[in-house]
């Protein structure tokens, strides 16, 4: 088996642990979250999501870890959420064949990709969103490692896409439901 | 735990060093010169045969001529399309006739290589890079063929052993929709354009450009006015190419055509060809000079494979002697595979009745209308 193969493996398994780690379990959430993984890669389940969702990207390993290390609160808020739902969401549609143009291209030649990282990585330190910096730089990290043929891969995937929606549909949920109306998060 | 602040920007900006020296920066694509096999003065010839049964469904076959010479056939086959014992089987053709299939690729292995779910396996591609024997093929973990990835193995002892398969990252979207028919070609680089396509909401004809060492290092899109799929590529020269491709649209169809003239880096829509299809698979090959063969099916329906030849490059085309022709409406003779063997013989591969693989083997003089 390729090492590609082992990361997606693998890391399906975590962030299977993370989803169980992110469910209403009470005071023994992270013992049960830790018990999912090896159930995870044991029973196929990790398999089964590698086959459908194809190779996670780093990201989403990276919250998924945070969620199971239980750093401070996610950097996945509202606003990063909504952000990545409206840049995800045509980009998706182009590449699946809206229109001639597609987006996916370019991120296996990415030094102009890599490029425009650059005023976005001082953008995320100026705002002081160290979370943030600090996964893309493990992002880029991990593309130079060469498990990775497209940078894109690296930085966002289809199940990182639904975590979002969830955050920003929850979100709206609880602004519905909130006798005051206030946002919860930001 | 707070972070020096200088911190984050330096990880940042020592990974983005890193980043951008793995980025691949390839020159420009050109197509390589592969010497073409010399014109032949034989006699017409043609002769046909069946290959050894694997199971009692077969379709899509491929071809690839290996350093011996001998001829290697792909194909997958099981009880039906689509069934879980569907495999991908090879055989090859030498003095004492075609051996006994052997499964190459199958479900079970591909699932363990790529730790990773798959349900079917279908549609394979062989090429022989002069070094290595390279076999792509299809696999699926939910839905139809439109859910198709694409996974890459090679074989450095002619095809009897095999490394394990690797799935190949193509798409952003569960890295669905992306299929193969036919065989790449090779660049003046090392690498290959390996023809490809899209058919998930979509259906538009793609091109892959592999590094020598198999990894996907560019991707463009051919998209059509009309959905077509399924492209098959003949290099003019080393930045011509012309793409035929299956016609995905409402019936009538005609044979789609796409041109290069960067080396397969983008790709235009050109007229359809005069030639029908009926939402069917097409092989095309390259001759000697500027000539041009097709394989294909007739206007309405599978039951015939016919073959047309372009003495122009692609500019007019004229019928060639057909290979199958039946009036049984539901005969199906199609997903033609053509090869021109080092000796300058053209062999051609082809689903017959979906009960198996049949292989033609012909000349250029049969082609011109001499009779065996």
């Amino acid at each position: 088996m390729s090492a590609a193969a082992l990361y997606g493996f693998l890391a399906h398994g975590i962030i299977f642990g993370a989803f169980v780690a992110a469910l209403p379990l009470g005071g023994r959430w992270r013992m049960l979250a830790l018990v999912a993984i090896p159930i995870a890669l044991a029973t196929g389940i990790a398999s089964f999501m590698h086959g459908i969702v194809g190779t996670p990207s780093l990201t989403l390993l990276a919250l998924a870890v945070w969620q199971l290390a239980s750093l401070r609160q996610s950097p996945l808020a509202y606003r990063p959420a909504l952000a990545l739902l409206t840049f995800a969401i045509p980009f998706y549609a182009m590449a699946l064949g809206l229109g001639p143009l597609d987006p996916y291209a370019p991120g296996y030649q990415p030094l102009p990709l890599l490029a425009a990282s650059l005023p976005l990585a001082a953008l995320l330190w100026w705002r002081r969103l160290d979370g943030w910096l600090l996964i893309l730089a493990f992002d880029l990290a991990g593309y130079a490692s060469g498990l990775f043929a497209n940078l894109w891969d690296v930085l966002f995937d289809p199940l990182l896409v639904l975590v979002a929606l969830t955050v920003v549909v929850g979100r709206s949920f609880r602004r519905r439901t909130s006798p005051e109306g206030n946002p919860v998060d930001a | 735990m707070t972070l020096p602040r200088w911190l984050p920007p330096l990880l940042f900006v020592l990974a983005m060093g890193a980043a951008a020296w793995r980025a691949p920066a390839p020159a420009a694509p050109e197509f390589s010169r592969a010497p073409s096999a010399a014109a032949s003065r034989a006699p017409a010839s043609f002769a046909a045969a069946m290959l050894p049964s694997a199971a009692p469904s077969a379709h899509a076959a491929t071809l690839a001529e290996l350093p011996d010479g001998r001829l290697a056939a792909a194909w997958f086959a099981g009880t039906r399309e689509g069934a879980a014992d569907v495999a991908v089987w090879f055989a090859t053709l030498s003095a004492d006739g075609w051996s006994q299939p052997q499964a190459i690729a199958t479900r079970e292995g591909t699932a363990a290589a790529t730790l990773a779910y798959v349900r079917k396996i279908g549609n394979p591609v062989l090429y022989n890079d002069g070094e290595r024997l390279h076999l792509w093929f299809v696999s699926v973990a939910i839905g139809g063929w439109a859910g198709s990835m694409l996974n890459h193995s090679v074989s450095g002892d002619g095809g009897r052993t095999w490394a394990p398969p690797v799935r190949l990252q193509t798409s952003p979207f569960l890295n669905i929709s992306t299929l193969v028919r036919a065989p790449p070609l090779p660049l003046a680089d090392g690498g290959l354009g390996l023809p490809a396509y899209h058919e998930f909401i979509a259906k538009h004809g793609e091109w892959l450009r592999l590094a020598a060492d198999g990894r996907i290092i560019d991707k463009g899109r051919m998209a059509l006015e009309r959905r077509a799929v399924q492209p098959a590529v003949a290099a003019l020269d080393e930045r011509h190419a012309l793409a035929i491709l299956r016609d995905g649209g409402p019936a009538p169809g005609q044979i789609r055509s796409a041109t290069s003239d960067d080396g397969g880096r983008r790709w235009t829509a050109a007229n359809a060809l005069p030639l029908p299809n009926p939402n069917a698979s097409v092989a095309m090959l390259r001759l000697h000079g500027d000539r041009l063969l097709i394989a294909g099916n007739g206007a309405s329906n599978r039951n015939e494979l016919l073959l047309w030849i372009s003495d122009d490059a692609g500019k007019n085309w004229r019928s060639a002697p057909s290979v199958e022709s039946v009036g049984d409406a539901g005969a199906e003779f199609s997903y033609p595979a053509l090869l021109q063997a080092r000796d300058g013989r053209i062999h051609l591969a082809y689903t017959w009745r979906r009960q198996g693989i049949k292989h033609a083997v012909f000349n250029e003089a049969w082609l011109d209308g001499g009779t065996p």
